[in-house]
């Protein structure tokens, strides 16, 4: 049985509800050729509003009930509510005992192509449950927490309004200190739907003038020469009369500089607003991070420049603790191999400064190890080595500024470009409105969609299975005298990422891991063992509950650690090693 | 006899002035009394800016001539007490503070032309601990925070062992103790000079048992966060006093949005640990250096490795057996390499070596205010030598200038006796400060004898008050003494559960950072005077003089000077720096087309200086004789004024 996804207005959701329950037994799908038919057929060549996204989320909650769980963690400014899928399956334990990944997308309303991202990896997790062992092994062992656009005003705003280029959210700022707040922003004067670019013939007078290549591009002609026309910047009037042009549009911040670390007043870093997490979307993650400590993985899709990006943001923090940094790094450097076109890089370093980003203070202030991927790099139009060595030659049509027209001519068509048409402005005259469209530039062409978004949840996927997992292994009891045994336990972090990261435990933010005994024996002593074959002491570990050992330093990555426990009687004696973000482990030895 | 077991007197009428509270009040208590000033006067409304986490509301006090100008066009004073749970005499002192602005007739053009916002108690819920049955100086909120990070909340606080209604230290015997008791003062103790020959000989620790059996003492007690720490200037990360991050609370989210909504805000002054009215920044912008008591501090210390337990050193060293090895399969090559510096450019943002820093010290040009509000604080109060001084990290005031660009002020609301001037006591800054007329204020009435050895460190060298030269609890208990303000419990011996024989003494809660209670009406009186000469600085910009020129043609010059009457300027130089305050606006009200030349129709002057400075503005516009014209100006701080001129 499938369902068919159109478009939005196709199929809502309470007929889809209807369909699905009707194909109850859906999940045994019909092997037919050579690929399995999908329970939920979905098209990935659109751009999904605020709304849309919603109506997949609920569809998909709806296909696959056992696993998905859809929630709002809260409400943006404009009254739209954030939607965050839980993946979680209920038959391998609580959410709270396994290890999650956090993937969010669109803090900045213009960069769009993360939320598809995202609900791609909802639904191509779902859909390879049990058919590709590796994918129904993540979703057994690990939750993932999707929340596919962290800024929905911004979203709605671009795609069905007027913010072509607003990374902004919605809450109101006095951009032009004049007491009135968003009066004057961009308007579709020529009424095509557009926000398009203002220019002005000024012959002689000028800062540009038409390439002699294409006529559509606009050189800045160079000092010492006058060019024929200026640019005006975006489509728009001067609203409030005040004899300026869009200098109050909606918002008018940044709402990836308003989280707690490392953040900074307006006049050091544009755009942070008053103080952290005064936006209600950045609190309202917040608040949903710090009440699930069990997320040790975050991902923050942005675009554009084909990066991936770790802190710190900014120089002044300093180094991260190496020990992070190998962890980082063989990540990154995975990541370069899994995205072609993408640098792993840190973001002060490789992209500029950011003072209170987002994946700064879940690295520093919740201990989670997060990148941030800048989606798509327009080094990816011409993705072939023949095709960048015909780039190369000047007189080529893929040359220089001119191959971004010869792509939209030839593999758009011509879809993403407006012509320079006249327009009688009441401010500025006789000036012609065009350029590029929104969607053109930042946001990749929907064809090249299916592989942007599967290299990049295949990159999350991998970052997600790198997160700690605990396990217990070979366990020995040997006898010391009379009632005394020696009892020794294999502790093991199967994965990359250690259970704490040095930072974690330079500030204190995570719970520090905890091994508890359960059972009738009494415990002597409690050590490291330094090394299981061969003879010698251990680290005594010198707490005074030793039923109740604190790991603060919790346990590295790809490790197995031996602790040894010196017990006086007999009986079952369980030890329990439990971390908040490497799940819960136990063993339980016979002590005799 | 101190504080709130004081009865409930009610002192010093005056002709129909409410009576003035001396004593400590509650929550409930507090509240009841700014209802009664505010049931009791047009001039005031009462309202909650958010609640506690205990549910208490957080009140902010009106206080207005509401007839005139509308409130948020005139420039205002805003007023915070109690953001530090166990500082309750700031609330008293705001509360004496509206008193004062009702009744008193020097405060009326205050109400007429401005607004004071009040805010008593910002943390209700820490406030309260001091009426509860054991007393500690608790700062913090209600938030449940874990301290020592070991999974467990508030498990260990202190206890009250001797059963004296307080929790004060106990002093243990301990042969590799740091400290000794002090030769001089056997209350105090001291830091061991090893290298003078001294030996430890015993460790400080709170009253109180190992309560959760980890083996550190009272390391997680009740009460969260000290909300004058939970701001977003020099925040102290991390700490646990301080929440788990910037604004993390109900109360400072509060206050916050309160600010930000009333941007007409032109002066702050809250009550706190910290000063910069008794000693205003010094030439270089700097605060006073802070000075702690040493006895808290060498108590705290006790648990100063607690975060060290449980920390182990990395895997299997020798490893090699396990599935999967030990340690990171490529080894140190990674860390070598890193993360490659792409576009890294010397000189650039991303250059570490640059990039701009936010300002933590006072601009120079500034200076002359700060200097000036200070010089009026300790003329009015008479204050001039101030108790436990603590570092300002995080606190609001700070904000208020540093991100907001207001002129902002903090004091304790009270001063330490002063001690004798014939030594070195005095130090540099009080020998500027004029000599207060001595029965005007009540510290004068205290000298201390003993301040001279601490007045070495004096309230600058008291952050190393633990040296080896006498700290600054030699001066804080001297000025105790002098005062016959009791303020110490006299150690005496405890038999305890873990340690055996030790004692339990020293400062009593509370004591040394709220004044005796029956001060609260006088200091409360001299707090409303102050606050009504510090909205009196506030800047005041009005239109002075309009001028009409016609050329013939329907063509005139229209010229309009503004006035900042004030003595602030319109923004502080850091209002400009940090593009907080927003420049002066001029307008005039014609259609854009109908100016010909000069100025825009909006213009603006970024800062006006006070004391009668002037700007002067010109339009040469088109219009009909006898067409009346509007002009208007609007300083965020300043108020709102127009003028209207006829075109002839």
């Amino acid at each position: 049985m499938t369902t068919n996804i159109f478009g939005r207005n196709v199929l809502g959701f309470a007929l889809a509800a209807v369909m699905l329950s009707m194909a109850a037994p859906a999940a045994e799908a019909q092997q037919r050729g050579s690929d399995p038919e999908h329970t939920l057929d979905m098209t990935w060549d659109r751009w999904l509003d605020h709304d849309e996204i919603g109506e997949r989320m609920k569809l998909m909650e709806c296909t696959w009930p056992q696993f998905l769980d859809l929630q709002s963690i809260g409400t943006s400014y404009g009254g739209r509510e954030m939607w965050l899928m839980t993946i979680n399956n209920p038959a391998t334990g609580p959410e709270a005992g396994k290890a999650a990944m956090m993937i969010e997308a669109n803090v900045h309303g213009n960069e769009i192509q993360g939320a598809e991202v995202t609900l791609y990896t909802i639904w191509y997790l779902m859909e390879n449950y049990g058919r590709i062992d590796g994918i129904t092994r993540l979703v057994d062992e690990r939750v993932f927490y999707i929340l596919p656009t962290v800024n929905p005003d911004g979203r709605d705003y671009f795609l069905d309004e007027h913010g072509s280029g607003a990374r902004t959210g919605h809450v109101p700022v006095d951009s032009d200190g004049d007491g009135a707040f968003d009066e004057d922003g961009p308007n579709d004067i020529n009424g095509n739907g557009l926000i398009e670019q203002i220019r002005k013939f000024t012959p002689g007078e000028g800062t540009h003038r038409v390439s002699a290549l294409d006529p559509r591009i606009m050189e800045r002609v160079p000092p010492g020469e006058v060019g024929d026309w200026v640019l005006l910047g975006s489509e728009g009037v001067d609203d409030d009369g005040d004899g300026r042009v869009n200098e109050d549009p909606v918002g008018g911040y940044d709402p990836n500089r308003n989280y707690a670390s490392d953040w900074q007043p307006n006049y050091i870093q544009g755009g942070s607003m008053n103080y952290p997490f005064e936006l209600p979307e950045a609190r309202a993650i917040n608040d949903f991070q710090m009440a699930h400590p069990n997320i040790a993985g975050f991902q923050s899709f942005h675009n554009s420049g084909g990066m991936l990006l770790r802190g710190p943001g900014a120089a002044w923090q300093g180094r991260y603790p190496q020990s992070d940094i190998r962890v980082y790094d063989e990540i990154g450097e995975f990541g370069e191999r899994m995205l072609p076109y993408y640098n792993y890089l840190v973001i002060w370093q490789g992209l500029y400064t950011v003072h209170g980003g987002s994946i700064d203070w879940t690295n520093d202030g919740l201990g989670i190890v997060s990148f941030s991927n800048e989606l798509w790099n327009g080094g990816q139009y011409f993705n072939s080595p023949l095709l960048q060595r015909q780039q190369e030659d000047p007189r080529d049509p893929t040359n220089g500024q001119r191959s971004r027209y010869f792509f939209d001519d030839f593999l758009e068509f011509g879809d993403e470009y407006v012509e320079w048409a006249p327009f009688d402005h009441p401010q500025f005259g006789e000036v012609e409105l065009g350029g590029w469209k929104k969607l053109s530039g930042r946001v990749n062409p929907r064809f090249m969609s299916m592989e942007l978004f599967h290299r990049n949840m295949a990159f999350t996927l991998y970052h997600a299975e790198s997160m700690p997992l605990m396990s217990m292994g070979e366990t020995t009891v040997e006898r010391v005298d009379g009632d005394v045994y020696r009892v020794r336990v294999d502790i093991t972090n199967e994965r990359l990422i250690p259970t704490i990261t040095a930072r974690a435990l330079e500030n204190n933010v995570v719970r520090p891991d905890l091994i508890t005994v359960d059972g009738d024996v009494e415990i002597i002593a409690v050590g490291w063992v330094a090394d299981k074959n061969r003879p010698g002491p251990t680290q005594l570990i010198d707490q005074a509950e030793l039923d109740r050992i604190m790991v603060r330093s919790g346990h590295p990555g790809r490790t197995t650690k031996t602790i040894e426990y010196l017990v006086r009687g007999r009986g079952d004696m369980t030890v329990t090693y439990s971390s908040l973000k490497g799940g819960t482990v136990s063993a339980t030895v016979q002590v005799r | 006899m101190y504080g709130v077991a004081a009865t409930a007197a009610m002192l010093l009428f005056a002709g129909g002035v409410q009576a003035q509270s001396s004593r400590y009040l509650d929550f409930d208590d507090l509240s009841d009394e700014l209802r009664t000033l505010v049931n009791g006067s047009p001039n005031a409304s009462m309202r909650s800016i958010g609640r506690s986490l205990e549910g208490r509301e957080i009140w902010v006090v009106e206080v207005a001539n509401t007839a005139g100008n509308p409130l948020t066009e005139r420039p205002g004073v805003l007023v915070v007490g109690n953001l530090a749970g166990d500082h309750l005499v700031g609330s008293q002192l705001a509360l004496e503070t509206i008193r004062f602005l009702l009744n008193d007739p020097t405060a009326e053009s205050v109400l007429s032309d401005q607004v004071v916002y009040v805010i008593p108690r910002l943390n209700p819920d820490g406030a309260e601990a001091m009426f509860a049955a054991v007393k500690y100086d608790r700062k913090g909120n209600a938030f449940s925070y874990d301290d020592d990070n070991d999974g467990r909340f508030d498990e260990d606080p202190g206890e009250d062992l001797n059963g004296d209604g307080m929790i004060t230290l106990m002093r243990v015997p301990d042969p590799s103790g740091d400290f000794m008791v002090d030769p001089d003062d056997p209350r105090l103790m001291k830091r061991a000079d090893k290298a003078e020959g001294e030996t430890g000989t015993h460790t400080l620790y709170i009253e109180g048992v190992d309560s959760d059996g980890d083996g550190s003492l009272n390391e997680d007690g009740a009460g969260g966060v000290d909300l004058n720490r939970n701001f977003q200037h020099e925040y102290p990360y991390y700490q646990a006093d301080a929440g788990l991050h910037m604004v993390s609370e109900p109360e400072s989210r509060g206050l916050m949005d309160f600010v930000v909504a009333n941007r007409h805000i032109g002066a702050v002054l809250t009550f706190g640990h910290s000063d910069n009215l008794v000693t205003a920044p010094d030439s270089r912008g700097q605060l006073a250096d802070p000075s702690v008591s040493d006895l808290s501090a060498f108590a705290g210390e006790a648990n100063s490795d607690i975060y060290q337990n449980g920390v182990f050193s990395g895997g299997n060293r020798g490893g090699g057996f396990g599935g999967f090895g030990g340690g990171f399969g490529r080894g140190g090559q990674i860390g070598a390499r890193g993360a490659p510096l792409r576009g890294a450019q010397p000189g650039r943002d991303n250059d570490p070596q640059s990039g701009r820093r936010p300002a933590v010290t006072v601009n120079t040009q500034d200076l002359e205010y700060f200097s000036a509000v200070s010089e009026a604080y300790k003329e009015i109060t008479g204050i001039t030598e101030i108790g436990v001084n603590r570092k300002a990290e995080g606190a609001f005031f700070q904000v208020a200038y540093y991100q907001m660009g207001i002129p902002a002020f903090t004091t304790q609301g009270w001063g330490l006796p002063v001690a004798e001037s014939d030594d070195e006591t005095s130090g540099d800054e009080q020998a500027e400060a004029e000599e207060p007329a001595a029965d005007e204020s009540e510290a004068q009435e205290f000298r201390a004898g003993r301040g001279g050895r601490a007045g070495r460190g004096g309230a600058r060298g008291g952050a190393q008050g633990s040296g080896d030269d006498g700290g600054f609890d030699t001066k804080l208990i001297g000025a105790m003494d002098a005062a016959g303000i009791e303020a110490f419990v006299e150690w005496s011996s405890y038999d305890h559960p873990e340690f055996g024989t030790v004692e339990i003494g020293g400062f009593m809660p509370y004591v040394t950072t709220n004044p005796p209670a029956e001060q609260l009406p006088e200091l409360g009186r001299k707090h409303g005077e102050f606050v009504v000469r510090l909205a009196g600085m506030l800047p005041r910009v009005n239109i002075v003089s309009t001028e009409v020129t016609a050329h013939g043609g329907g063509v005139f010059t229209v010229t309009a000077e503004i006035e900042n009457s004030g003595y602030f300027p319109t923004s502080l130089q850091h209002g400009v720096v940090s593009r907080s305050v927003q420049p002066t606006t001029v307008r005039i009200e014609v259609e854009p087309e109908a100016i010909l030349t000069g100025d825009a129709k909006s213009s603006t002057v970024q800062r006006l200086d006070g004391s009668g400075s002037r700007a002067k503005f010109s339009w040469v516009i088109q219009g009909n004789t006898g067409q009346s014209v509007e002009i208007w100006v609007r300083s965020q701080k300043g108020g709102t004024d127009t003028a209207t001129v006829t075109l002839r």
